[in-house]
C-alpha cells in the first residue's frame, strides 16, 4: 500500500509539478502555436498514408485556430500526446523549445504524434496494428493506449501464426526475412497477434474473428462523425460512413463467428505480452492503478497461454458438422457390402479384435465382451440407371442426361462376337481365359458359402461342368497341338491357374480327363513352361486327382509317359526328369501306385496292366540311373515310398544308385532287406 | 473410428495439425480444414517443410487443396513434441541454397554411373522414361 501511494505521489507530482512552468509560460507564449502548427501539420501530413494532398490542407487548417488561443492547441496536444515511438519523433521535438510543455496540468508531456485511433473513436481499446515489431526495437513500450504506426514494418504478415516459425514472418516474400529485427515475436503470442487483427475490426464490430488474406495494414481509419473537438477529420482519409465495407487489403468476413471464440478476448488490452512494465516510456505514462490492472491481465494472459493456443482457434469449424456427416455418409456407402468375406481389411481386424479379447478374457477372466461389429446404415444404393432408354414405338434412343451423367452419348451396344473377330489365337485364348475365370470365381463363391442347399450344389456343378465343357478338351487327340484349344489356355500362366482352381470343383472322371490330356502333352507344354515355370502351379490338384486314381487309370497315364514322340529320340520320360513338374507328376504316379499294390486293396486289374507296370518301373529306374545327375530336377516332393518300389523289382545295387541320384533318405533296415 | 470400427477416417484428424507427404516428394505441414471422400485435402497454413541432411527449412504456403491421390501418408503432429527435434531450422535461403547444392552432387553421381555402365556396354534406362512410381 505505501508502495502504491508512492507512486501515486510521485504520479501527482509529475502531472502537477509540471502544471507550475505551464501556468508560467503559456501567457508568455502565444505565438508558439503559430510556430509548432507548421511543424505539426508537417508531423501530420507525414504521417498519413496519402498525406501529399493532406500537408497544405492541415497547414491552413491548423492555422485557423489559432486565433481562438492556445487552449485549442492545448487540445491538440493532448490529442497527439499518445506515444510513438518511432522515427519521426526525433523530428518532431526539434522545433519545440519546450517539449513538454502544452500549457495543460494535465498533460505530463507532449510528444507530437499522430491521432491515435483511440483518441478518434472511444469504441477503440487497442488499435495496436503491427506495433510488436516495432516494439523490439524499443525498451519503450506503452502497455494499453496503443500506438497507430504511421508506417507498417513491411512484413505485416497478420495470419495467425500457429506454426511459430519466426520464417512465417517472412511471409510476403524473401526480402522480409533480410531485417530481422522486425521479426516476430513471441512464438505462441496469440491474443496480441490476433488484436493486431482485430484493431481495424474493432470499430466495426466486435465479432469478427476472420481476415483470411493476411492483411496489410489497413488505411486509418476515422468515421466522418468522429469529433476531437478537432479542426479536421478531413485532412485524414475518412472512410465512408459505411461502416461494413472492409478497408481495402483486408479481406474481412463478417460471417458467423466461430463459437470457440471468446469475444472478450478481442478487447484485452493485454496484447503484447513482452511488455516491458517497469520501463519507465517516455510516452504516455499510465496512472498507477490502471498499470497494475492491465499487468495482472498480462499474467493472466501468459499463464493461460498454453490452454489458449488449443482451445481459440478461429478457422476451426470451417467444415461444418453438416459436411462431415456427409462424408461419413459416402464413406459408409462405401463401405456397404453384402459379402465381408472378401474384405482382406474387414477380415483381419475382427480376427485381431477377437483374439485380443480372448486374450482379455483369459487373463482378466471378464465377461466376454462383443466385438463392436460395423453397422453401415442401410443407405439404399443408387438404382443403376439405364444407359439406354428405349421407347416403345419409337425410332432410335432417347438421350437421357442425369447428374450422374450428365451427357451421355448413345450407348454402343456391346456385341459379343469380338473373340472371333480378333484373328489371332493368343488373343482368343486370353480372352477365354478371362471369361472362364470370371466363371471359376463365381464357382468359388458358391463353394465359399458353406451351407450349401441341393439345388445350391447342383448350380455349383452345373457352372463348373459349363466351365469345363467351355474348355474344350480334347485328351489324348494327335491333332496339332497350335489348335487345341484348351492346351493353347495352358500355355498361359492364368491358364494354368484357372485349370489348377477348377480341378476340385470337378468329377473325378472329368479331372481324370484333364490329367491325361496334360501327360500326353507333357513335352510341349515342358517346352512351353520354359519361361514361365507355372507349371508347378498344376502340382498340387494333380496329386490329388493322382491320388484317388485306379490302378488301371494309372496305368493309363503312365503308358503315355512311355509312349514314344515321333519328333524326338527322348521319351517323355526323361524329358520329364530333367523338368520340376513332370518329375514330380512321375514320382506321384508312381509312388500312387506302389500305395496301391503294397496296400491290400483288390485293384480290379484290366490284362495287361502289371506288366505294364513293371515295364514302366524298369523303364523309370533305367533312364534315372542313365540320366547324369546334374540333369536331374529336384521335385516338388519326393516320395518316401519310391525306393520301395525300386527294392521290389530291382537289385540292390541298382536300389543304392538310384537313392544316391535321388537323393532320398536312407531305407529302414526292414526293406533293405528285401531288396 | 470409434462409431465405425474396423474403418480408417480422417474425419478426426479434422482442425489438427499434420504432416503430409505428397507422392513428388514434398513435405507440407499444415492444418487440416476440410476433406471429402477422395481424401482431398484442404490444409490451412500451409509450410513447405525442405529438408537436406539435419538441416530443415520452412516456406510459408498459405492454403493448398490437395488432391487425394497426390498424397503418400499424413499424419497428425503433436504440438507438444514439435518442437523437440534433433533437427535444426535454417533459412529458406540456407535451405534452397542446400537443397540444389544436394541435388548437384546426385547429378554428379548418377552422371558418373552412368559413364561407368555405358564404359562397361551396359545401358540403364533413363529415369523420366520409367514410370516414376
Amino acid at each position: 500500500m505505501a508502495e502504491e501511494d508512492e507512486e501515486l505521489d510521485l504520479y501527482n507530482e509529475m502531472t502537477f509539478g509540471i502544471e507550475q512552468d505551464c501556468t508560467e509560460e503559456d501567457t508568455s507564449k502565444p505565438p508558439m502555436p503559430p510556430e509548432m502548427s507548421p511543424e505539426l501539420a508537417k508531423a501530420v501530413a507525414e504521417e498519413t498514408e496519402a498525406g501529399e494532398d493532406l500537408g497544405p490542407e492541415a497547414a491552413e487548417e491548423l492555422e485557423e485556430p489559432q486565433e481562438e488561443g492556445a487552449m485549442e492547441m492545448e487540445q491538440l496536444g493532448s490529442e497527439l500526446e499518445e506515444e510513438l515511438g518511432t522515427e519521426d519523433q526525433e523530428e518532431d521535438q526539434e522545433p519545440c523549445e519546450e517539449p513538454n510543455d502544452l500549457g495543460d496540468p494535465a498533460v505530463m508531456r507532449a510528444v507530437q504524434s499522430k491521432p491515435t485511433l483511440e483518441s478518434q473513436d472511444s469504441a477503440v481499446l487497442d488499435s495496436r496494428i503491427g506495433a510488436c515489431w516495432a516494439d523490439f526495437g524499443k525498451e519503450d513500450v506503452d502497455k494499453a493506449i496503443v500506438q497507430v504506426l504511421e508506417r507498417p514494418p513491411p512484413s505485416t504478415s497478420v495470419a495467425l501464426d500457429f506454426l511459430g516459425s519466426p520464417v512465417q514472418r517472412g511471409y510476403r516474400g524473401s526480402p522480409r526475412l533480410k531485417r530481422p529485427d522486425i521479426r516476430l515475436v513471441p512464438p505462441k503470442s496469440f491474443p496480441q497477434r490476433f488484436l493486431r487483427q482485430q484493431s481495424p475490426l474493432v470499430p466495426r464490430s466486435p465479432c469478427s474473428p476472420r481476415p483470411f488474406a493476411p492483411p496489410r495494414r489497413p488505411p486509418l481509419l476515422f468515421t466522418s462523425n468522429q469529433t476531437t473537438g478537432y479542426a479536421s477529420p478531413t485532412r485524414f482519409q475518412p472512410m465512408p460512413p459505411n461502416i461494413s465495407r472492409p478497408p481495402r487489403p483486408l479481406a474481412m468476413h463478417f460471417g458467423p463467428m466461430s463459437p470457440s471464440l471468446d469475444p472478450a478476448l478481442f478487447f484485452s488490452p493485454s496484447a503484447s505480452g513482452q511488455l516491458n512494465l517497469s520501463v519507465p516510456s517516455h510516452l504516455t505514462q499510465l496512472h498507477p492503478q490502471h498499470q497494475r490492472i492491465l499487468t495482472q491481465r498480462q499474467q493472466q494472459s501468459i499463464s493461460s497461454k498454453k490452454l489458449w493456443s488449443p482451445k481459440v482457434d478461429p478457422y476451426a469449424g470451417l467444415m461444418t458438422s453438416k459436411e462431415k456427416d456427409w462424408v461419413i455418409k459416402v464413406e459408409m456407402i462405401q463401405l456397404q457390402s453384402e459379402n465381408t468375406d472378401d474384405d482382406y481389411y474387414y477380415q483381419t481386424y475382427y480376427h485381431r479384435l477377437e483374439h485380443k479379447q480372448a486374450e482379455e478374457e483369459l487373463l482378466g477372466g471378464r465377461n466376454k465382451q462383443e466385438p463392436p461389429k460395423l453397422v453401415t446404415p442401410f443407405i439404399q444404393k443408387v438404382e443403376t440407371y439405364n444407359s439406354v432408354v428405349r421407347i416403345a414405338g419409337s425410332l432410335g434412343q432417347v438421350a437421357v442426361s442425369t447428374c450422374y451423367s450428365p451427357r451421355r452419348a448413345i450407348d454402343a451396344v456391346h456385341h459379343a462376337l469380338v473373340e472371333e473377330a480378333t484373328g489371332s489365337h493368343r488373343l482368343r485364348a486370353l480372352h477365354k481365359i478371362e471369361k472362364l475365370f470370371l466363371q471359376l470365381l463365381e464357382v468359388e463363391e458358391m463353394q465359399r458359402k458353406m451351407s450349401l442347399a441341393a439345388e445350391e450344389q447342383e448350380q455349383k456343378s452345373q457352372d463348373a461342368e459349363r466351365i469345363y465343357q467351355a474348355l474344350k478338351i480334347r485328351a489324348c487327340s494327335s491333332e496339332e497341338e497350335a489348335e487345341d484349344e484348351f492346351l493353347q489356355l495352358l500355355c498361359v500362366q492364368k491358364g494354368k491357374k484357372l485349370t489348377a482352381r477348377l480341378l476340385p470343383h470337378l468329377s473325378p472322371e472329368q479331372a481324370e480327363k484333364i490329367l491325361l490330356t496334360i501327360t500326353h502333352h507333357l513335352p510341349f507344354l515342358m517346352k512351353k513352361d520354359v519361361l514361365d515355370e507355372s507349371l508347378p502351379l498344376l502340382y498340387s490338384p494333380l496329386n490329388k486327382v493322382v491320388g484317388r486314381m485306379t490302378f488301371s487309370k494309372l496305368i493309363e497315364v503312365l503308358q503315355e509317359m512311355s509312349r514314344p514322340l515321333p519328333e524326338s529320340p527322348e521319351l517323355p520320360v526323361t524329358m520329364a526328369l530333367k523338368n520340376q513338374f513332370g518329375i514330380s507328376l512321375l514320382y506321384s504316379l508312381l509312388s500312387h501306385g506302389e500305395r496301391l499294390l503294397s496296400s491290400d486293396m483288390p485293384l480290379e486289374p484290366r490284362s495287361g496292366d502289371f506288366e505294364m507296370w513293371t515295364d514302366t518301373v524298369f523303364l523309370v529306374a533305367r533312364e534315372l540311373s542313365q540320366v547324369p545327375k546334374a540333369s536331374l530336377v529336384e521335385p516338388l516332393f519326393l516320395p518316401s515310398n519310391l525306393l520301395s518300389l525300386f527294392c521290389r523289382y530291382l537289385d540292390k545295387q541298382t536300389v543304392v544308385h538310384l537313392e544316391a541320384k535321388m537323393e532320398c533318405s536312407p531305407l529302414p533296415s526292414e526293406a533293405a532287406m528285401l531288396c | 473410428m470409434n462409431y465405425m470400427p474396423g474403418t480408417a477416417s480422417l474425419i478426426q484428424d479434422i482442425d489438427k495439425k499434420h504432416l503430409v507427404l505428397l507422392r513428388d516428394g514434398r513435405t507440407l505441414i499444415g492444418y487440416l480444414r476440410s476433406i471429402d471422400q477422395f481424401a482431398n485435402l484442404v490444409l490451412h497454413q500451409t509450410v513447405e517443410r525442405i529438408h537436406v541432411g539435419k538441416k530443415y527449412g520452412d516456406i510459408p504456403r498459405g492454403i493448398f487443396v490437395v488432391r487425394g491421390e497426390n498424397v503418400v501418408l499424413l499424419g497428425e503432429i503433436d504440438l507438444e513434441k514439435e518442437s523437440d527435434t534433433p533437427l535444426q531450422q535454417v533459412s529458406i535461403e540456407e535451405i534452397l541454397e542446400e537443397q540444389r547444392v544436394e541435388q548437384q552432387a546426385k547429378q554428379e553421381s548418377e552422371k558418373l554411373k552412368v559413364q561407368a555402365l555405358k564404359e562397361r556396354g551396359l545401358c540403364v534406362p533413363r529415369a523420366d522414361t520409367l514410370d516414376e512410381y
